[in-house]
């Protein structure tokens, strides 16, 4: 494990939700960041904690998880299949007026899509880099063909509170004008669950869903908070003022843990991996036992 | 001794669209009509072109520097039969290819037409109206050399160009709103429908003037 908690006294299981909340401020006042939020739900227990799990957050690039889920409803109802084609053009109109933007080849994580500008490539090909990457162009690129109201629509049916979808990734026009993503941690954990229950439309859909998010090529977050052996499905999201991530976690002999941890920084602040890998920690340490050998 | 020299060895098959099955005449429309946005009514392509593969349409040059393929490269939005093969193209496409073969040699360098770039059927979830694209004589081009058209004054410029090359041709104009273009250049030869030698004569009989099928 890459980080390491000061010694203090053993995390507080889950089972003192109390306890495990004091640790939680107690790391959010450390950490100097302006706020946090943490939302676990334990599949192995059937036991759910939230620290501020319903506080707001700006989504930055956790917003993907929902377009993720909108793109395989649309596979589900048929409007799409993953091999389908779809054209890459790096022209999208603002959620606030209409005007057209385009998502600047040096603020995106993946240059990969842009450079297949006029050419084509697959629906599955384009989830990936939104997912592993976080393409902010392939998100766009989903977005625009799916529809905002349908994927809106979408979180709707499968009954998703917690996660606010109201426009595309670098909208400048609709950010200067207050239209934002929004998430709340419980509302991130409750998307993750169906996924993780492999209720997200079918077993099948959601087992490839969690195969992209097994792609996930940032692993600072969550990923460095929990053993080796772990493996996690994660989506992380920074922006100047937020840090977030949120995953699933497999570890061996027990079902997997949902969790998400949201914070939000002033601009120049420094730690904020350190800080959600000290979270990632402290939920794993309240599932599964402390760990000393490491400290 | 008369020489047959008429005999071509274009491999692609003509045909009369209004023979084929329903699925097709659906979302090609051969002999229908569209409006274009101001309200003129444009009767579309009645002869097409048979592409059976992608190897074909790889293989396939409608001029010296431009196979079928580059005209035929849409996504999901087209209609569903007409995103596998067989695929069909509007005769007229070899004449845009020929218009489109003044530029590349003025340029030296390749032309590239964007997805959803070339023929696009009336059907295609990004036609409005009457689209010339529908008629397989317009192409959205995304780059030229290693240059892509993303800027107003590269898209200007080729546009001036192809102006002076190729008399009559229309480009969109510039700008951010809709029906204006500002991330790629649009050439059009208007609604051309062509109609070659080995295609057969209509039958033309006043009651059946009006019957689109």
């Amino acid at each position: 494990m890459s980080i390491r908690v000061p010694r203090r006294p053993p995390v507080p299981s889950l089972r003192s939700p109390g306890e495990l909340q004091g640790r939680f401020a107690e790391l959010e006042e450390l950490s100097q960041a302006r706020s946090l939020a943490v939302a676990i739900s334990d599949f192995e227990t059937g036991h759910d904690f939230a620290y501020h799990g319903d506080r707001w957050f700006h989504a930055a690039s956790t917003i993907k998880l929902a377009v993720l889920l909108g793109v395989y409803g649309a596979i589900h109802r048929g409007d799409l299949l993953p091999q389908s084609r779809v054209h890459v053009r790096n022209r999208f109109l603002s959620a606030f007026d209409g005007t057209p933007f385009r998502v600047r080849v040096d603020r995106d994580a993946n240059g990969e899509v842009h450079r297949e500008i006029g050419r084509t490539l697959r629906v599955s090909e384009l989830a990936e880099h939104m997912i592993a990457s976080s393409s902010n162009l392939a998100t766009n690129l989903l977005l625009d063909l799916i529809g905002l109201d349908t994927l809106q629509r979408t979180l709707v049916e499968l009954g998703l509170e917690g996660i606010d979808l109201r426009r595309g990734v670098e909208d400048e026009a609709a950010f200067d004008h207050g239209i934002n993503n929004r998430v709340t941690a419980r509302g991130l954990v409750g998307l993750l669950q169906l996924i993780g229950d492999e209720r997200a439309f079918s077993p099948e859909y959601s087992r490839q869903m969690l195969d992209i998010l097994h792609r996930q090529l940032f692993r600072s977050g969550i990923p460095a908070g929990v053993p080796r052996e772990a493996r996690v499905a994660n989506k992380t999201g920074d922006i100047s003022t937020v840090a977030h991530d949120a995953g699933l976690v497999y570890l061996p002999g027990r079902k997997p843990y949902a969790i998400a941890v949201l914070t939000e920084w002033e601009p120049s602040a420094t730690g904020r991996a350190t800080t959600i890998a000290a979270a990632s920690y402290i939920g794993y340490a309240a599932l599964v036992g402390d760990r000393v050998d490491g400290d | 001794m008369a020489t047959d020299l008429a005999v071509t060895n274009f491999p692609l098959r003509l045909i009369d669209a209004r023979q084929l099955e329903q699925r097709y005449r659906d979302v090609l429309i051969p002999g229908g009509i569209l409006y274009d946005h101001s309200g003129h009514a444009r009767v579309l392509p009645r002869y097409f072109y048979e592409v059976t593969s992608w190897a074909q349409a790889r293989d396939t040059h409608l001029s010296r520097h431009f196979t079928v393929s580059e005209f035929i490269h849409t996504d999901v939005r087209e209609a569903p039969p007409l995103r596998v093969f067989p695929r069909y193209i509007p005769c007229a496409t070899l004449l845009l290819a020929f218009a489109l073969e003044q530029l590349r040699d003025e340029v030296g360098t390749c032309v590239y037409i964007g997805a959803n770039g070339g023929y696009c059927s009336p059907k295609h979830k990004g036609t409005g109206g009457a689209s010339p694209h529908c008629w397989g004589t317009a192409a959205n081009i995304y780059r030229i050399g290693d240059t892509y058209l993303d800027t107003p004054d590269l898209i200007r410029r080729y546009a001036s160009l192809a102006h002076e090359l190729i008399p009559t041709v229309w480009t969109r104009p510039l700008g951010d709103a809709r029906m204006l273009t500002d991330d790629h250049l649009h050439i059009d030869l208007g609604y051309v429908l062509s109609l070659p030698r080995e295609a057969p004569g209509e039958t033309h009989n006043l009651k059946l003037a009006g019957d689109p099928l």
